[in-house]
């Protein structure tokens, strides 16, 4: 035992002290962090402020909307009736309306467009509201603008200018604001997934894609480090120091040795990325990005809106496009069961990339060089390949047949299962999961049985240009 | 003469792979603090018997013994292997390498590193300790696998073709360093094809060929028997009287002039006549300044020894292709 301990520490501080390591292991999170942060920042265009000058033939609606601009009485009492952690509160700081006061003097909207150029003092507006004298009827407003605005912009300026009419006309219709306020409520539809008596939340997609992202660490791991298996193996045999090294141990003991002394370097990869993304995400960010961009920022505020929401208050349809990004920050903060999910993803990771190392192993061992692995890494990589595409397509349905058939067999369960297991939260899996556990198990120790089979035989062969009928006869030996 | 120590036996050891016979029926003793050479042609199954004592395979059935002990895992740790297909890790340092396959060999941390400064030293290789090896010639690497396979004090050092890849002055090195560890107490199988550092080295030989062990024992002994009865005869006189002295039970082999009068023939005696009878008789004509027996080199012996198998292989398929046709 003490002897594979041995192979063990070599294989592994042999390769945690390589440069190309400690680059890969810092580069990747601060990468990674660039591209959340930048993610963010693009995700939330930058609102810059917008002078709008209100032309208003009727002459009665652009008082009320600049006074309910001003008092900000529209969006947040529609939308969240929240103003502290709205994050659109502070448009009303940004948007400013001016009345175009020339409509007096019998000037409209013409006028305004050439005053909108060259006056000085309309000169600095940005956009031009004109609002023409038979909108109750014609419900249409023009917007005349220099610089195109921003779709979050022109929705708030349509919903600004559509329900200060809407107020505004309240009287004709015998309505009082209060029924109006009532009226205006929408309903949320809460989806609800009911089976085996269980409720399940649909926000299956995203918590799919969620495990598909734990799935897709699996398969990048299982590809990365099963390579590195299988390097080290042709790395030893064309040194010819393995006929030494199996003088002294056996060789299933230096097979052994050299696949888990290389998965505790992934692990340890896959540490250091966490703690260093955590670090990052946590520490980092709150000093490079403003506070209302910052991802936990905002994952705090869809809380809220959330708890809103199942009370009945309503929501914009056109503000939610805006939030759908932030859902995904509030699934993986709020509805993420991590420690199980963390459990697992590193049973699952160990699991396949035994499977996977010990079948690269032998394929290292029956070669002389790397260009010779071809033929036999086909049929191993072609069930992790088609792993990782049934589970692109299953985020959209993560318990189909063939995602449950794929999420049984060991050879696609290590990528497939984390789709299904996450989109379920964790729950309702319990004979699926541990079957599919068990199946791992048992084939990763037949693998490896057979495997060492023909590692034994491999390593000792030079010169050789091995077929599968000879591989085949090596399980014989 | 007292009874040998037998430090290794193997006892009808048999491996077969899918298609062909490695080792049929092949005994060998090596007997304690004596080398012992393993010879044969390429593919005859020296390295199938290396493998197996050194545990990389099991034979299909046979026993191996050390100190009378059959082989188990225990024997890893006595045991130095210096295989023929050799190297090491090339980004790996030399003196980290060289505690990793101590530590491996069952040595503890401190040992390792006392037993290698001592080797370090002593092929005045100290200054190589944090190199890698991919900064090393060939040479330099060869004898850092050397140090490898001695540093634990084998009681068995197993060395296949150590020579191939020294330049003589280091294969020199290797070659008293190997007297000097049998001195010391150490049992070494040479396998090589070097017939030269054999008959300057070895003790004990024993020759493989096509699976088969066709010739062995104590190398002083091989050679007699391969010995068939000529003598250099040195001799100063006439050639005819030379020529005449004995009329037969001798056949003329070789014959050079060395000076005036001043021969060198190589005779064989034949028909059981003895060397004393064919001098008494030669001594009234010449005058005789010494007389040697021929003793073949190993070299000769090989080759004389794996065409007598091939004969005789031959000879029993035209035999049996006889029996067939007389069927």
């Amino acid at each position: 035992m003490s002897k594979i301990g041995l192979i063990i520490g070599r294989e592994y501080s042999s390769r945690v002290k390589k440069k190309s390591f400690i680059v890969m292991t810092i580069l990747v999170p601060i990468l990674s962090a660039v591209f959340l942060i930048g993610a963010v920042y693009l995700g939330t265009p930058e609102v810059k402020d917008l002078k709008v000058l209100v032309v208003d033939d009727t002459g009665i609606i652009v008082d009320d909307i600049i006074d309910n601009q001003k008092n900000n009485k529209i969006i947040p009492k529609t939308a969240h009736g929240n103003i502290v952690d709205d994050p659109d509160a502070h448009l009303n700081e940004k948007y400013t309306f001016q009345e175009y006061e020339e409509v007096a003097n019998g000037k409209s909207a013409d006028d305004a467009k050439i005053d909108f150029v060259e006056n000085e003092k309309y000169k600095d507006c940005d956009v031009i509201l004109y609002i023409p004298k038979n909108i109750t009827y014609s419900k249409v407003v023009k917007l005349y603008y220099k610089e195109t605005p921003s779709p979050k912009a022109l929705t708030y300026i349509n919903l600004l200018v559509n329900e200060s009419i809407e107020i505004a006309s309240l009287s004709n219709y015998n309505i009082t604001k209060e029924d109006y306020q009532e009226i205006k409520k929408k309903i949320t539809l809460h989806s609800i997934l009911y089976s085996d008596k269980d409720e399940k939340d649909t926000r299956t997609a995203i918590k799919a894609g969620i495990g598909f992202a734990f799935g897709l660490m699996i398969y990048m791991f299982i590809f990365l480090y099963g390579v590195q298996v299988m390097k080290g193996v042709i790395e030893e045999k064309t040194n010819r120091i393995v006929e030494v090294i199996i003088s002294s141990v056996k060789p299933f003991e230096l097979m052994m040795g050299k696949i888990i002394g290389i998965m505790f370097v992934g692990l340890t990869q896959f540490f250091m990325w966490v703690v260093l993304i955590g670090v990052l995400t946590t520490v980092v960010v709150p000093f490079v990005v403003p506070d209302e961009y910052s991802p936990m920022f905002q994952a705090g505020t869809q809380t809220e809106i959330q708890t809103s929401q199942e009370v009945g208050a309503m929501i914009e349809p056109e503000l939610q496009n805006t939030m759908q990004g932030n859902e995904l920050l509030d699934v993986l903060i709020n509805e993420t069961p991590w420690a199980s999910m963390l459990l697992v993803f590193l049973f699952f990771f160990i699991g396949g990339y035994l499977l996977y190392g010990s079948l690269m192993a032998a394929i290292g061992s029956a070669v002389d060089s790397e260009t010779d692995t071809q033929q036999f890494m086909l049929p191993v990589t072609m069930p992790l390949v088609f792993a990782y595409l049934i589970s692109i397509m299953g985020i959209q349905d993560p318990d189909s047949p063939i995602m449950v058939w794929c999420s049984q067999i060991p050879f696609t369960s290590p990528v497939v299962m984390l789709v299904r297991y996450s989109a379920n939260g964790g729950v309702g899996m319990g004979w699926d999961l541990v079957l599919s556990m068990f199946l791992l198990v048992i084939t990763f120790i037949a693998t490896t049985w057979l495997a060492a089979k023909i590692y034994r035989t491999g390593i000792l062969m030079y010169g050789k240009k091995v077929t599968y009928k000879e591989l085949f006869k090596w399980l014989k030996y | 003469m007292q009874e040998e120590e037998i430090l290794f036996r193997a006892d009808n050891i048999v491996k077969k792979y899918a298609n062909h016979i490695a080792l049929n029926d092949v005994s060998i003793s090596v007997p304690k603090q004596s080398i012992f050479g393993l010879l044969g042609p390429n593919g005859a199954g020296k390295t199938s018997l290396i493998r197996i004592i050194n545990q990389i395979t099991a034979p299909d059935s046979g026993n191996v013994y050390i100190n009378g002990e059959k082989l188990n895992r225990e024997h890893v740790s006595i045991i130095g292997y210096l295989p023929e297909e050799r190297g090491l890790y090339k980004k790996m340092k030399v003196g980290e390498q060289a505690m990793y396959l101590a530590q491996l060999k069952g040595m503890s941390k401190k040992e390792a590193k006392t037993s290698l400064d001592y080797w370090f030293k002593k092929f005045e290789i100290d200054a190589w300790w944090n190199k890698k090896v991919e900064e090393l010639s060939k040479g330099m690497a060869q004898k850092i696998q050397f140090i490898t396979t001695v540093m634990h004090k084998p009681q068995l050092l197993i060395l296949d073709e150590p020579f191939s890849g020294f330049d003589p002055i280091n294969s020199n090195l290797v070659k008293n360093e190997i007297k000097k560890l049998r001195d010391e107490g150490a049992t070494v199988i040479l396998s090589t094809h070097n017939m030269g550092s054999v008959e300057e080295i070895c003790d004990d030989i024993a020759l493989i060929n096509n699976s088969r062990k066709i010739l062995g024992g104590k190398i002083k002994e091989v050679k007699e028997s391969f010995a068939k009865d000529q003598y250099t005869i040195e001799f100063k006189g006439n050639v005819v009287a030379f020529a005449n002295a004995v009329w037969g039970g001798w056949e003329l082999i070789e014959r050079t002039q060395i000076g005036e009068h001043h021969f060198k023939a190589i005779v064989k005696l034949v028909g059981g006549n003895s060397l004393n009878n064919y001098l008494k008789a030669l001594l009234d004509h010449v005058e005789v300044l010494s007389v040697n027996k021929v003793i073949p080199s190993m070299n000769d012996i090989f080759i004389q020894a794996i065409e007598d198998q091939k004969l005789q292989k031959e000879n029993n398929i035209n035999l049996t292709n006889k029996t067939e046709e007389n069927e």
